[in-house]
């Protein structure tokens, strides 16, 4: 039997354009990864890694786990497409070799088998297989009617905005609508004449027998598969440079990401398969409060990575990020959103300045003895609530301190990292950090969540304890070193600071020591699903009225709670949040140091 | 340097005949709330580098806006993004974006 | 008879009470607080000419009490108003057939502009707790020594995008002056400092008192806004400044700063706008019908304005408000 004809072409085609374009892709990739990350796949493949990969992939790239976690709708879209479509081939592989036996068929003479065998010329017919076969179909065709009524009305789909897509997206988009409803003629119309089919197929395809002549049905039978093959083709041709890129890229990089490779500070090969891995899903435009609350609608991570593939990022788009992670704790893919935007930022206005702060030589403005350092940030110059406060409770534990920064100090760095410009943040660190060894200390302790990021992420201090504020206090709290009054008569809400939060995975340390004091009423976004207050340093696009919407908004979610006062460990947040509440806003020191015993 | 014994002093007048605005006026496309400062100095007062070199951001966008470009980028370079002062500006500038800008138009990004 | 409801016992609403009593329209007037005289009770001298707000207030309850068509009913305040009635927190409601609303301004919270470390340092005080010193004779630091060096920060919750106030509230700036001299005064070795924007001397007899200040006084004036307070080593305040003029940046040791707070638009004006239909400008201000012709009218017809409820205003223009407001009122119920 000959696995050919006419019609494949736009099939072959495709599928040759496709497979090229993904192995060109891939070996560009793999290549240009640097030694280290090289090392790591090697290490990892032949590891445990290797099978906890293959099952996220599974669940991931097949049955689309974290979707179903975000909306269970959108989930059964994307499993329906991807799981059904993998089923249906896999299924259809079966179903060759259960006919034909093993030996080697082209991937048309699968894709096409309806075509190449009709039932009348099959000596013993295998029912089973029409009916398993129809039943995927239908179950990948609910997908594509569900992925319909998204494009139409994104709002019955759970989603209030879905994404913008491109030209190639369009096409591909357009041929991947094609490919199962034409499918479905085919086989049906395949049918009509020969006979088989179960209730989908064999039903429609007798409906058909009985409606229309046989003559019409044999003139459209061949154009149909022509046009099962163009669509396949098309989709093929489109799928490397339109978003299903996603569909191959999300396999390696899950292995990669188990193989514990990583997008850093600076672009590299890796990122690619993150950028690439993006299925344009449209599920970070949601969250994003630069959508919610102010309507900017086009600066959303799917846009962003979108631009940064296709090399047209601009400045306007990679600044206007509020960096709060929001998008990045929901994205389904688990893409390092805010590390690629930072490192996109970082290719656009790093200038490595060697006579940049000089001036920071032989500075020393530090006062004070002691074994815990305290960084108050200079954030905090501004809240010296915030600075008296902790001076109290640094008092009452019978600490002796040593202050990095009441006299002002040297910046962190992570302002200017987020701007982009991270050869001159290592100016701060490595000054800031010669600095903290200089005077001996074991433990510093900070009040800005910023700063905290930046010492934990990139200070590596070795031998000094890099605690928050908020750990602090536990700690003493919890050592008994200090004591604090409690009363069920304090009521307290508390709004997790980005940077503290999905930043730094510090949720529980504040609830506790507000627990401590007394009763805690959490807002209606709180935790992993925090709001931002939208004084981000990241975003350097946005002005001060949009600011102030943002704060406004938060602010009142927080006032919704009734709390008496509105804690929060930022000295950022605070500033924010205090334009927009009708209640008090403290810091999680200042409501401790009111509340020493 | 060599010391010639003597140094030509540039003329102090800002002589607005003369400056060429059109990087000032892009300045202020771009980001147009550049022009209510009030000139009241919180951002220089507040500001950390400041605090430790002759960096003046007040002095320097006001010297950008009246077209003297010279040594502008190379003051801009002095700040650290901190961001105090855009948390005390009373008119809610947004500071840190016009250091950027200000960066942008008169470097090399 | 006529009967007016005036709400607010401030200068504003005491000399609309005394005109309208005088042209035999009966009045009520509802003061929130235990006795009228509103924020004038809490000043010492009056700007520009340091007449003594007592003899303002005093002057006005003579006025009042020149009739007996007022009857004052303190401790009560108005929560819905119409024309023809108002209700009363205490739930009594009070039949009339016109209303002026004169419940003026509320007193920016220092405590909000934390840098400034307000409730944090001792020796941080506002405008109108200088007053209260003033009025008791008493002004020291708090360990009760005598200030040899005194800051005055002008725009304290004025033209701050950050505190969500942009407009000028107008008297703060004579206030500065007027308190600096006051200080000058009575500690004439002491150096007082006026930490500004702009100075403002807008009305007359202003620019006068300012170049007295700078002259007789010898009062500094800083062009700089104060960015932060922070206490230094010999327990002093830290004042941290651009001195604007020069272009460097400033620090100074101070024994005590004083806040010249502005003044916010009325708290209770987002009710009146919610409860009563009436309408807020942008700066929460309430919004005259115009603002030239038919500035103490509001957009109810029957319900009027007087003072600082519609803007700034200093006592002087209160009260001529008041005058106004009484003569638009007699107006309005004749054509009734």
């Amino acid at each position: 039997m000959t696995f050919f004809a006419d019609f494949c072409i736009p099939f072959i085609v495709g599928e040759i354009i496709l497979f090229t374009a993904i192995a060109i892709k891939y070996i560009m990739w793999l290549k240009g990864l640097p030694k280290s990350d090289k090392k790591l796949i090697l290490k990892g493949a032949f590891s445990p890694r290797f099978f906890t990969a293959t099952w996220e992939v599974i669940r991931e790239s097949l049955l689309h786990h974290r979707i179903f976690k975000v909306n269970p709708l959108l989930g059964y879209m994307h499993m329906s497409l991807a799981f059904g479509w993998f089923l249906l081939i896999s299924v259809g592989w079966i179903e060759t070799i259960a006919y034909l036996g093993l030996k080697m068929i082209p991937l048309h003479g699968h894709v096409f088998f309806k075509y190449f065998i009709p039932l009348n010329e099959i000596t013993a017919h295998k029912p089973m297989f029409d009916f398993v076969m129809d039943f995927l179909l239908l179950f990948v065709l609910s997908g594509v009617t569900l992925a319909w009524i998204k494009r139409m009305r994104s709002r019955a789909m759970g989603m209030k905005k879905t994404t913008q897509h491109i030209s190639f997206d369009r096409i591909a988009l357009t041929a991947l609508w094609f490919v199962f409803p034409v499918r479905l003629l085919c086989e049906s119309v395949t049918s009509a004449i020969y006979g088989g089919g179960s209730f989908l197929t064999g039903g429609i395809g007798t409906l058909l027998a009985a409606g229309i002549n046989t003559e019409i049905l044999h003139a459209i039978y061949e154009p149909l598969w022509w046009l099962y093959s163009c669509a396949l083709g098309i989709f093929f041709v489109a799928m490397p440079f339109s978003r299903y890129m996603h569909i191959f890229t999300e396999i390696p990089l899950i292995f990669l990401r188990h193989f514990h490779l990583r997008p850093e500070a600076k672009e590299k090969s890796y990122d690619n398969f993150e950028v690439e891995a993006c299925s344009r899903c449209g599920i970070c435009i949601d969250p994003c409060q630069l959508q919610m609350q102010l309507g900017i609608n086009d600066v959303q991570s799917v846009y962003f990575l979108r631009d940064r593939r296709k090399n047209r990022l601009q400045q306007k788009i990679a600044n206007n990020c509020l960096m709060c992670g929001r998008c990045e704790q929901i994205c389904p893919v688990g893409i390092n959103l805010n590390t690629l935007r930072l490192n996109s930022r970082t290719s656009m206005r790093n200038i490595p300045n060697e006579s940049r702060y000089k001036y920071l030589k032989n500075l020393d403005r530090s006062s004070g003895e002691g074994r815990v350092g305290y960084f108050a940030g200079c954030m905090t110059l501004l809240t010296p609530n915030t600075l008296s406060a902790m001076q109290r409770i640094f008092d009452a534990a019978r600490e002796d301190v040593w202050w990095a920064d009441k006299n002002g100090g040297v910046c962190c760095g992570r302002p200017l990292k987020l701007s982009g410009e991270s050869d001159s943040a290592q100016k701060m660190i490595d000054y800031n950090k010669s600095l903290f060894y200089k005077h001996n200390i074991t433990i510093l302790v900070t009040s800005c969540p910023i700063c905290l990021r930046i010492f934990n992420e990139e200070y590596k201090l070795d031998g000094i304890e890099v605690l928050h504020h908020s750990e602090y206090i536990l700690r003493l709290i919890e050592q008994g070193r200090l004591h604090v009054n409690y009363s069920t008569e304090h009521t307290f809400t508390y709004h997790d600071p980005c940077e503290l939060g999905r930043g730094s995975g510090i949720y529980n340390e504040p609830r506790a020591v507000i627990e401590a004091i007394g009763t805690l009423l959490e807002p209606s976004h709180s935790r992993k699903n925090a709001l931002c207050c939208g004084s981000s340093l990241a975003n350097t696009a946005i002005n001060d009225s949009q600011q102030l919407t943002i704060a406004r908004n938060v602010a009142e979610d927080l006032d919704n709670t009734g709390a008496e006062t509105i804690v929060t460990a930022c000295p950022l947040c605070k500033k924010a949040i205090a334009r927009g509440a009708t209640h008090q806003v403290k810091d999680l020191s200042e409501i401790v140091a009111a509340n020493i015993l | 340097m060599i010391n010639f014994g003597f140094t030509i002093n540039k003329p102090r007048t800002i002589d607005l005949n003369r400056n060429n605005l059109n990087k000032s006026n892009e300045v202020i496309r771009e980001m147009p709330e550049l022009q209510t400062c009030i000139g009241c100095g919180s951002c220089t007062a507040s500001c950390t580098a400041g605090n430790l070199t002759d960096f003046n951001f007040r002095k320097v966008h006001t010297l950008v806006r009246r077209g003297e470009y010279q040594g502008a980028y190379e003051e801009m370079n002095k700040c650290m993004l901190c961001g105090k002062c855009r948390l005390v500006c009373p008119r809610g500038i947004n500071t840190r974006g016009v250091v950027m800008l200000i960066k942008r138009k008169l470097g090399d990004f | 008879m006529k009967h007016v409801i005036v709400i607010g016992g401030g200068v504003a609403g005491m000399q609309c009470a005394a005109e309208l009593a005088m042209q035999d329209i009966k009045v009520t007037l509802l003061e929130k607080k235990s006795d009228t005289g509103g924020k004038v009770r809490g000043w010492h001298k009056l700007f520009p000419t340091f007449t003594p707000a007592d003899e303002v207030l005093s002057g006005l309850r003579h006025k009042m009490a020149l009739t007996q068509n007022i009857t004052t009913k303190t401790g009560c305040e108005a929560t819905t108003i119409t024309p023809q009635k108002v209700t009363l927190s205490t739930g009594e409601s009070i039949n009339c057939d016109a209303v002026v609303v004169a419940t003026g301004y509320t007193l920016f919270d220092a405590h909000i502009k934390e840098e400034y470390g307000y409730g944090i340092y001792d020796n941080v005080i506002t405008s109108a707790d200088l007053e209260e010193m003033f009025n008791k004779d008493d002004v020291r630091m708090k360990d009760g020594s005598t200030p040899r060096r005194i800051a005055i920060l002008h725009c304290v919750g004025s033209r701050d995008e950050k505190v969500c106030q942009r407009h000028c509230s107008k008297v703060c700036c004579v206030t500065g002056v007027k308190q600096a001299i006051e200080l000058k005064q009575m500690y004439p070795a002491a150096d007082v400092f006026n930490f500004y924007m702009d100075i403002r001397m807008f009305g007359p007899g202003y620019e006068e008192m300012y170049r007295e200040a700078q002259q007789k006084y010898n009062v500094h004036f800083v062009r700089g806004r104060i960015s932060e307070v922070s206490p230094n080593i010999d327990n002093r305040l830290q004042i941290k400044a651009e001195d604007t003029l020069t272009g460097r940046p400033l620090k100074m040791g101070v024994d005590m700063l004083v806040l010249l707070i502005g003044m916010k638009s009325n708290d209770h004006n987002a009710s009146l706008k919610a409860d009563c239909g009436l309408q807020c400008q942008n700066s929460g201000f309430m919004q005259p019908k115009d603002s030239f012709l038919h500035n103490t009218e509001s957009n109810i017809e029957g319900i009027f304005y007087a003072g600082a409820i519609t803007a700034p205003k200093n006592v002087a223009e209160a009260l001529n408000d008041g005058a106004t407001a009484a003569l638009r009122v007699k107006d309005w119920l004749n054509k009734q």
